[in-house]
Formats: C-alpha cells, structure tokens, sequence
C-alpha cells in the first residue's frame, strides 16, 4: 500500500562563534584601471566565497563585480582566513573584506573630496561613479578618481580583519552568548512510502531559509537544493558501515553507499528569506550547513506521518519502515 | 609489459598513443594525453565523472580498456569548446549557477552533450533520465537539468 506523509523540519544555527576568537582577514587594492585584488584566505570548494568576496568588495567600492579578481586560500599570499568551516566564511572573511575595502577607500574618499571640492562624509561610491549626496551634480567617474590619484602619487590599498565579538563561556557550565548571529530555517516535505517495500519517494520540499542578505541569491538557491539532496539521502540511503572489530568502512564505494541521482530528488522550491541586516557584511549570514539541516528531521517526520509512526534514528531503510508498519500493524490487531 | 599502439580520433584530431595493455581509457585520456577533464571519481563506474562521449555515445573511460578503444572517436570535454570559448552548452551551466565544486561537472555536460547531439529538443523527462548516470554531491541536480534544458532551447 503506497501512502504519503508530510513533515517539517525546522533548526536554528549559530554563525560566527564568539566563545573562542576566530579571526579572518582580506587584502585589497584598487588599481589605476578601476580593475581591483582582493586576496583572501577563505578556501572556494564551490560554496562561492570567492564570489561571495567579490560581490561584497564591488558593493563596498562602488564598482562592479567584473572589475574584482580574488585569489584565494594561497597561503604563501594570502592572509590568515581561518577554517572554511562552521558555515562562517561570508560572515567572518565577508567583513573582512568589507573592512579591508574601508580602509583603501581612506585615499579615494580624501582624493575625491579634494576634486569636487565637498566634506569627505558627503561622498556617495555607487555604480562606478563617486557624488556627493549633497549635491548629486558634483560627481566624478571612477577612471577620473583613478587618475586623480595617480597624479598624486596615491595608491589605494587596505588590510583588514574581522573577528566576532569573543566573549567567552562561562568554564563552570559553558553559559554565555556562543555566537554572533543566527541563521533560521523551515523544511517541508512531502513523501510516499510503498509500505510493502519500504521504498520511499520523495515528492516535494520547500526550504525556507532566513540568510540575512543573499550576497548571491542563484548559489543560495544552490546550495539549498544541494542540501537538501543531501539531508533527505541521509535518512533514506546514506550508511557509513563500519566492521566494529577492525573499525575499516565496509562500504567505501559509491555501488555500496548509495548517494540520490537526479531521478531520487524531490521537486525543490528553495526560498531565500532576506531579513534585517546584523552584523554581517550587508546583512548576510551563512548557509552552509543550515542548506542540509532542516531536511533531516523533515524527511523522518514525513516518513512517519506516512505510516503513523514515530522514527528516533537515521538511516530509515526500507526494511526499517516495513518493520515499523508490521509493527503498528500487530499493535493495533492486539489492541 | 609489452606496449601496445592504440589508434583513434581524440577531440576531431587522429592520435596513436603507445599504452601498457592494461591501462584504461580514462589513464590514456589523462595521462598520455593531459586530458585533464576527464575525472576519476569512484573508478567503477558508478559515478560518471569520467564520461566520454565514444562514438557518439556518453560511456565511462573508466570501464574501458585502453585497447579497445583502437579506431573509436572520442571526445572530452576540451574537445567542446568553440576557439577556447564556453559552447552552448558550458554557457548555459554557467548562467544557470549549476556548477558548485565542479568536479562532476565535465562528465555532467559531456552527457549532456551527447543527449543534444541526438536529441535537440528533449524533454525535461528524457533530460532528467539522460543524466541519471552522472552523480553531483553539491547541487541538488536542479540547475544542472536546468542547463540542459536551456542549451536546448538555444539548439
């Protein structure tokens, strides 16, 4: 008998960890020909931080994000980043960045105050263009900036760092404030459970997930989709088996351990939720692992509701979810 | 060992590439040849990052003799791009954001290309079961299947 069940998983989770300090920083210059180096420690395996710097440089600067080239995670060039890690690399190298940006803004803001002749605090960096909001038909392009500075002998550069506000637990027990900001999320899905094969089919899910400011709204759809693929496999297919006795993985394959094709996803509507910005840069908070959280108790409550029953324990396969209903089932004619 | 002369059509171009009799496609393509796009992901082919199209057909290299490729037409992923510019489709896997590590991503649009090249105008159902062979951990498969289905609207 096929049945269907929905559940809804929800989490919240603590970026940029303050009860232990950590540290990240970014160097920046922008050149004679508008075009800018941003050079960062944080490590792009494909979540996007080196984007994510890019966008956050351009944003600071007044530039675009053609005019931004990061290197990244070299450690022979590029700064302390700290562990890409903890979902915390668009918080902590993000204000890194930003910071690094304000700091070889100092030039720029005192060059362009000298040419269009207005208080340093007036000037506007936006589009590729500088004005000040006093008076919008004082303005000048950036290449003319550029250029202003070169005259002068100028050089626009910036170091900067960002560390969240270490506080410290308390050692007796741990209490304190363990994090920075949190990032929220809600995971609906839907399945069908084929109870005399114990196949689950994922239908639908809906991930909604409050990330402050979506530095990069399409890798944070990404990310969520990926996340979620992740999440659901980790019910419904995904065991690491270890012999207890030599401790060795008895499943390092991927014909043994069986991660979802495309055929295995749900329909994924995955939802950005923008809230008011806190102490990210722009506002922006990390996804990361929040992507793959949710999902998890989403799919097990789904999986129960199918069947009426409650699942305690990852993986549920299907000769768990066969037993589960010969179970209730037994129960019931007992009762 | 002794070595044998495999001959066969790599990227539109002949080659002849003396190989150890027990090495597979995927060691030619990568080691003899520097193909470097060709992935070895789980070498039993499970995965599909290390897709090929052979004769017009989207094959693992890791399942193959190199031997056996003696006259075959292969091509990897260098071998699709137009004067060193993205084609069609690596265009619209960029602009659909449906590369995250990449790793899977070369076996992902060599697929992807051997499905066009026989169908223009799929299906999102026969796109979907098209790509079934190629395994991606970080994206959800969403937007890739979204690539495909955009290079096909520009077929």
């Amino acid at each position: 008998m096929k049945r269907r069940g929905t559940g809804v998983g929800c989490m919240f989770y603590g970026i940029g960890n303050t009860g232990l300090p950590n540290p990240a920083a970014a160097f920046v210059e922008v050149l004679p020909d508008t075009s800018v180096n941003v050079i960062v420690g944080a490590a792009d395996i494909g979540q996007g931080s080196s984007t994510m710097a890019a966008a956050v440089a351009a944003e600071t600067l007044g530039l675009a994000i053609e005019n931004i080239h990061v290197t990244w995670a070299d450690t022979q060039v590029a700064p302390e980043g700290g562990a890409t890690s903890a979902s915390r690399q668009t918080f902590i190298t993000g204000n890194a960045v930003k910071n690094a940006c304000t700091q070889a803004m100092g030039e720029l803001r005192r060059t362009a105050a000298e040419k269009l002749e207005v208080p340093e605090e007036d000037l506007v960096f936006r589009n590729r263009e500088i004005y000040s909001s006093k008076d919008e038909t004082k303005r000048m392009t950036y290449p003319e900036l550029m250029g202003a500075m070169s005259y002068r002998g100028r050089l626009a550069v910036g170091a900067g760092y960002y560390n969240p506000k270490t506080t410290y637990l308390n050692p007796a027990d741990m209490s304190g404030v363990p994090y920075e900001v949190y990032s929220y999320a809600t995971c609906i899905l839907e399945v069908e459970v084929d109870t005399d094969t114990g196949e689950v089919t994922l239908l639908k899910c809906v991930s909604a997930h409050d990330v402050g400011t979506p530095i990069n709204p399409k890798m944070v759809e990404g990310q969520i989709e990926g996340g979620t693929a992740m999440g659901t496999g980790f019910v419904i297919s995904e065991k690491i088996d270890v012999d207890p006795k030599t401790l060795a993985i008895k499943n390092p394959t991927l014909s043994k351990y069986i991660i979802g094709t495309n055929m295995d996803m749900p329909e994924i509507y995955p939802i950005a939720v923008s809230s008011e910005g806190e102490a990210g840069p722009f506002g922006a908070k990390g996804l990361g692992e929040p992507a793959l959280i949710p999902s998890i108790p989403a799919t097990m409550a789904a999986i129960g509701n199918a069947l009426g029953v409650t699942f305690t324990k990852t993986p549920i396969f299907p000769a768990d979810i066969v037993k589960a209903w010969k179970d209730k089932q037994a129960a019931e004619n007992q009762g | 060992m002794n070595k044998i002369t495999v001959h066969c059509t790599v990227n539109h171009k002949p080659v002849s590439v003396e190989i150890e009799p027990n090495k597979r496609l995927l060691d030619m393509l990568r080691v003899n040849l520097g193909l470097t796009s060709v992935k070895e992901g789980c070498s039993e082919g499970e995965c599909g990052a290390c897709t090929v199209i052979y004769n017009g057909e989207p094959v693992t290299s890791c399942c193959i003799l190199a031997g056996q490729a003696e006259g075959a037409d292969i091509i990897t992923l260098e071998g699709v791009s137009v004067d060193g510019k993205p084609d069609v489709v690596q265009q619209a896997f960029i602009e659909s954001g449906a590369i995250q590590c990449g790793f899977c991503i070369p076996g992902m649009i060599l697929t992807a290309e051997a499905l066009l090249m026989k169908n223009p105008h799929p299906t999102m159902e026969q796109i979907k079961e098209a790509m079934s062979g190629n395994l991606c951990r970080c994206t959800g498969y969403k937007k890739i299947e979204e690539a495909v289905a955009l290079a096909a609207s520009r077929m």
